[in-house]
């Protein structure tokens, strides 16, 4: 299932319940802790940085592969061309004086979901997150 | 996100409750602008009831711990559970702040 946000300013909390209740979505506390964390994380980063003002659409959709159980959640937005996944991880061995306040969205993604990919397609920046649920 | 901030002897008591995420950081970061002030701090966090957090809330609980050092102080987070404590492994914030 996927459905368009338009505008997104302030609607993060509204996206990331639609996908949290999705009927993909397993019922598991501890995998959709995981999930909404990774879901958060991308959504947040769309609605605050891919359009000056918040100002633009994010088409956010789900889907089961239910042979391998394999979750995928789909977000896609027209707003400034930009790959999350080319951000170098932060250094988590630094101390706390070192540490920079940010940059830990996208990482978390990466750490909590088998796999993430990004394309540009059509003049939309796509972000998949995939992960197996059983 | 419930807060309670409570000064007990020189010891700030402070309980976190319910889930921290973008909906309520900038709240949070309302709420815990009191432990942000005063000389040696004793900060002492009970974690027991929170469910959830996201970058936003790691953010702000660096802030604060950065905040605490420069003041000379302290501050530990306890009973945290299984899944927020794997948030702080998995970003090296255990290692920042003392986690019992």
């Amino acid at each position: 299932m996927k459905k368009r946000f338009n505008p997104i300013k302030d609607k993060s909390s509204e996206i990331i319940e639609f996908l949290m209740t999705s009927p993909d979505m397993p019922d598991d506390e501890a995998l959709r802790f995981k999930l909404r964390l990774s879901i958060e994380e991308a959504v947040e980063n769309v609605v605050r940085y891919a359009y000056d003002g918040g100002i633009g659409w994010l088409e956010a959709g789900t889907s089961l592969d239910h042979d391998s159980l394999v979750l995928t959640i789909e977000l896609r937005d027209a707003g400034i061309p930009f790959n999350p996944l080319e951000k170098d991880d932060p250094d988590i061995t630094l101390g706390a004086e070192e540490r920079e306040i940010g940059g830990l969205g996208i990482f978390l993604c990466k750490k909590m979901m088998d796999s993430i990919n990004y394309r540009y397609e059509n003049g939309n920046n796509v972000l998949t997150m995939s992960k197996k649920i059983r | 996100m419930n807060i309670t901030i409570n000064n007990v002897d020189n010891k700030t008591l402070v309980t976190l409750d319910g889930r921290l995420d973008t909906s309520n950081a900038d709240q949070f970061q309302q709420d815990i602008a009191p432990l942000m002030e005063g000389d040696k701090p004793n900060i002492d966090i009970d974690c027991t009831g929170m469910t959830y957090t996201s970058s936003q809330g790691l953010r702000l609980f660096l802030s604060l711990q950065k905040s605490v050092m420069s003041r000379g102080g302290k501050m530990v987070m306890r009973n945290m559970n299984p899944q927020v404590k794997e948030v702080f492994d998995i970003t090296g914030f255990s290692n920042i702040i003392t986690i019992l």
